[in-house]
């Protein structure tokens, strides 16, 4: 019944809202309040109070427990402020393996001359992260959602919410941001690594470091290693750069999902993410061939990516070529 | 030490602090034991933040819960009253300190700090300590906003700060509940009153009883006058009636047995309003002689003594009217008349053949009750609050003895003399005079104002006053008693009475705590319905009062809903905005239109031609690129400039030429 009455809920405060484009500001037409289980034992306390002043007719009791129910209608009213005119910049998230959590990071903006304290953000059924939007300042939050199954995975809806100043009264809103985790298959199998015909074989798979050449350049995004940020040019004042890395002397290497006989279609997407990863971490040019999808001999972190988001897809929507 | 532990030490501090806080308002009123197992209570509860010690377990906790159950229990008889009630809610507070470090254990202690606030509030509404209730409510508050949120980082004096403009905000609604909140007649239940009140009057009065009110400057009650003040030797404000004389202590009789004679008010008549304060004797002083008295309980006795049906513990307001002259032609009812002539005839021998001399040459009454002050007079009686103490036959060793004593012993002999004369008298106890407060425009009558006197029945005239005390010492009915007796009071109390500028600064806080006491503490239904009168609501009732107090609600609430509004950025575009489409509008009028993806200064760069309206156009734009891409916000001064150039710019008689961006 508990259940039934949430989904209701949910569904009608999703045709009310309609679907959220970001950016946005929250207005008040979408925020709710009510007050919290502390806020209710304020409530109770207070009229324990209020009976006492009473029955003793006590003056200065009552102006006590007026100037506290003042207390919580103000806690009421600041609730509401600190979540009023708070806005979601936007939204991203980093590929993850099934099995992983993935993090979502949203950027939130606070353009009022105050910070704003406890706001916490929850996807629906994750554990939520409290954070503070600084005054006149973006900032970005980071939240981790598990993601059990590979695949396009929607994030469904967001809550933001505090209980800010006092915890009387808890203030949120829903954000329904059409957003897809994509979620890797999670790297598993224990066949050998193949070799594309007519490589050349028998070299050692090498660690990317220092002594390779890098190939090119790419603006830094959030999860690379420091390690491969290019110093130099940064402080030359260039912005943040990564180095991308050649293999010159690695192995080629093609991942054929035909070739995985013996295997149910997960296992042997299973073991080509696990193929990629070892590959690519080796910095090897290496291929993925597909049912009606085929990777040429490649590098980098962008084929990686691009290989690995197909075998994440896979059967799930019609394959449409890179 | 990390961060967060570190917020949640602080958390911690402020919720031990409020508990502390609110357990030290009830010193004086719960015992001082309480309250030290309070303090160790906080302390050990800090040193295990620190973790410099262990909480206590579970078993430990619950037979101290037992054990300190058992001893309030034991101590009040009663886990009821106020004081009982206060002191259990202090020992439980401890033990919920030492329960736990969730955030729900911290939340019930700051609720207990809260309550505890309020049951200091019940226990004593005095002006001096509301601020400290002002500061507790202040120092709950800012733990409660950390027991919310320990873990948000937010400095102590940001969170101070922050509940400070709360309660602020708070304010004005609370004052208008407090104005308008409908306020109960009676109670829904009644607690055990252990207050120990000041002891007023008694109803009996042996030599010596009434110097120990005599050396307290402690306020007894405070008098509004309506019109004119009586004159000083006027002003006797009417206590216990005493008719029963035992040879050394005068008593109340038991028993109505009065008839009540037909009086006659003379005179100019005196409307006034007493304030009370906290007493616990039924008697409520009034200006002799009381005609009527608006005083809910209380009763006017056939000797004119104001006596409330039960003794009142707390502050009382009442009015009543009274004239200083009485007549009464009646005769005395023959059973008053062997009441209030009747002596004990073996006691005070000598008192009595004296009275029996005095009498028997005395053509009347007047002349000898004249008589008998005359012998007071001239007979080397001294006023001294410092008497020696008398014997059994108190009248004769006072008269013939000693000679040395303040009110109680002149009137005593006196009445004394005049029974034993035949002539019916009786002992009236009470206040002589009183302290203009010219700051709050009362009389204060202190402790040390107390009095007694005799009233003396003369057929034709009825009772009639004689003040034997005015006789011997005049100046105690004209000036107050740390006049007369320079010994008298303590040391700063005489302090007080020597320098003007101190008795000035104490009248004028008196005359606040004389405000508080009647417009805050004693605030009710009736002062609700007298504010509905004056804001000229015909026929006040409590239908009235809840039309009020919803419109002020609902005003409080527009006006704080609004400023907290104006905080929240609008939603629309802002100022600086609004002017600058004003101006792409203008623009767009003579021909220039800005294409969507234009910045203000591609537009600006688009406005082609060499005239003074084109020239300030492209100065307005850079301008608003400046002011809003700039590395400080504008001041509202430039706000307004930009504004006025953007309403001063009038377009150029030909139409400005612009090219359409690339």
């Amino acid at each position: 019944m508990r259940a039934f009455l949430q989904r209701r809920m949910a569904a009608w405060i999703r045709r009310r809202q309609g679907p959220d484009r970001l950016p946005i500001t929250l207005q008040r037409r979408r925020l709710y309040i009510v007050p919290t289980r502390t806020g209710v034992a304020f409530g109770a306390l207070l009229f324990m109070m209020l009976i006492a002043g009473l029955n003793y007719a006590n003056s200065l009791a009552l102006l006590v427990t007026f100037l506290l129910a003042g207390l919580a209608l103000v806690a009421m009213h600041a609730c509401h402020r600190n979540l009023l005119g708070l806005g979601v910049l936007e939204l991203s998230s980093q590929d993850s393996f099934a099995g992983e959590q993935a993090a979502l990071q949203l950027r939130l903006t606070n353009s009022t001359a105050q910070a704003r304290l406890g706001i916490e953000l929850e996807p629906e059924g994750h554990s939520s992260v409290t954070c503070t939007a600084p005054a006149n300042d973006a900032t970005l939050v980071t939240l981790h959602i598990a993601t059990p199954r590979r695949g396009a995975v929607p994030i469904g809806r967001l809550r933001i919410m505090t209980t800010w100043p006092f915890g009387l009264f808890r203030a949120w809103t829903w954000l329904h941001v059409a957003h897809d985790l994509t979620v890797y298959p999670r790297p598993a199998g224990h066949r050998p690594l193949p070799l594309a015909a007519g490589s050349r074989s028998g070299t050692a798979p090498r660690e990317s470091g220092e002594a390779d050449e890098w190939a090119t350049l790419r603006p830094f995004r959030d999860g690379d290693s420091p390690r491969q940020v290019a110093w130099k040019a940064y402080a030359r004042g260039a912005p943040l750069l990564v180095k991308e890395y050649t293999a010159s002397g690695g192995a080629e290497r093609l991942f054929e999902f035909a070739a995985l006989a013996g295997l149910d279609t997960e296992q042997r997407l299973s073991q080509l993410s696990r193929w990629i990863v070892k590959s690519a971490a080796d910095g090897e040019r290496f291929g993925l061939s597909l049912p009606r999808q085929l990777f040429d001999l490649d590098y980098g972190q962008a084929h990686r990516q691009r290989c690995l988001r197909a075998l994440a897809l896979f059967g799930t929507e019609a394959p449409a070529g890179e | 030490m990390n961060e967060p532990t570190a917020r949640l030490r602080r958390a911690t501090h402020w919720v031990i602090g409020a508990y502390v806080g609110g357990a030290l308002l009830h010193l004086g009123q719960v015992p001082l034991w309480v309250i030290v197992m309070a303090c160790c209570g906080g302390l050990w509860a800090l040193a295990a933040a620190h973790g410099r010690a262990r909480l206590p377990g579970r078993i430990f906790k619950l037979s101290l819960t037992v054990a300190l159950t058992g001893t309030v229990l034991a101590m009040f008889h009663t886990l009821n009253g106020l004081n009982a009630g206060s002191a259990l809610l202090v020992l439980m507070g401890a033990i919920k300190l030492l329960e736990g470090r969730s955030r729900r254990d911290r939340l019930i202690v700051v609720g207990v700090a809260f309550y505890l606030l309020i049951a200091a509030c019940l226990g004593s509404q005095e002006l001096v300590r509301s601020p400290l209730y002002l500061l507790q409510a202040w120092v709950c508050c800012t733990a409660l906003l950390f027991a919310a949120h320990p873990e948000a980082p937010m400095p102590p004096l940001m969170a101070a700060r922050f509940s400070a403009r709360s309660l602020a905000l708070a304010l004005p609604l609370a004052l208008l509940l407090f104005a308008l909140f409908p306020r109960l007649s009676g109670s829904f239940w009644s607690l055990g009153n252990d207050s120990s009140a000041q002891t007023g009057l008694s109803d009996t009065m042996s030599p010596g009883s009434i110097s120990e009110l005599g050396n307290s400057v402690d306020p007894v009650f405070r008098v509004w006058f309506a019109g004119a003040l009586p004159p000083p030797q006027e002003r006797y404000w009417r206590g216990p009636v005493l008719h029963d004389f035992d040879g050394y202590t005068w008593t109340r009789s038991h028993g109505a047995f009065y008839q009540a004679e037909t009086l006659h008010f003379l005179g100019p008549e005196y409307r006034y309003q007493i304030r009370l304060e906290p007493d616990s004797t039924p008697w409520w002083p009034a200006l002799d002689t009381v005609q009527s008295a608006t005083a809910r309980g209380t009763s006017i006795t056939p000797d004119r003594q104001l006596v409330a049906y039960r003794p009142v513990h707390d502050a009382v307001t009442y009015s009543a009217v009274s004239h200083t002259a009485t007549e009464s032609r009646d005769v005395l009812s023959r059973i008053a008349r062997r009441f209030d002539a009747d002596y004990p005839r073996q006691r005070n021998p000598r008192s009595q053949a004296l009275a029996a001399r005095l009498r028997a040459a005395a053509p009347d009454v007047p002349a000898f009750v004249n008589s008998v002050l005359n012998l007071f007079r001239d007979g080397h009686f001294e006023y001294t609050l410092t008497p020696p103490l008398l014997d059994l036959n108190s009248v004769d060793d006072f008269l013939f003895n000693t000679r040395r004593g303040f009110c109680g012993h002149f009137a005593s002999a006196f009445a004394m003399l005049m029974r034993a004369g035949g002539v019916p008298a009786r002992v009236v106890t009470g206040y002589q005079g009183g302290e203009w407060n010219p700051i709050g425009g009362y009389l204060l009558i202190r402790r040390s104002d107390a009095h007694a006197w005799v009233e003396v029945w003369e057929d034709g005239r009825g009772w009639v006053r004689v003040d034997p005390t005015a006789v011997v010492a005049p100046e105690r009915l004209r000036r107050g008693i740390l006049d007369l007796l320079p010994g008298a009071g303590s040391v700063p109390e005489r302090l007080l009475h020597q320098f003007s500028w101190l008795q000035q600064g104490h009248q004028a806080w008196d005359a606040l705590n004389a405000w508080w006491s009647t417009q805050v503490v004693a605030y009710n239904y009736g002062s609700q319905l007298r504010l509905l009168d004056r804001l000229g609501f015909g026929d006040p009732g409590w239908q009235q009062l809840g039309w009020l107090l919803a419109a002020a609600v609902s005003v409080w609430l527009l006006v704080v809903g609004w400023q907290f509004g104006r905080l929240a950025p609008a939603s629309g575009p802002d100022r600086l905005a609004r002017a600058y489409l004003r101006l792409c509008a203008r623009l767009a009028r003579t021909g220039a239109l800005r294409l969507a993806h234009q910045g203000p200064l591609a537009y600006a760069a688009s406005i082609a031609g060499p005239s003074q309206p084109a020239q300030q156009a492209r100065e307005l734009l850079s301008l608003y690129a400046h002011l809003r891409y700039g590395r400080v916000a504008p001041s509202a001064a430039q706000l307004r400039e930009f504004e006025r150039r953007v309403s001063r710019w009038r377009p150029p008689r030909r139409r400005v030429r612009g090219s359409p961006g690339k």
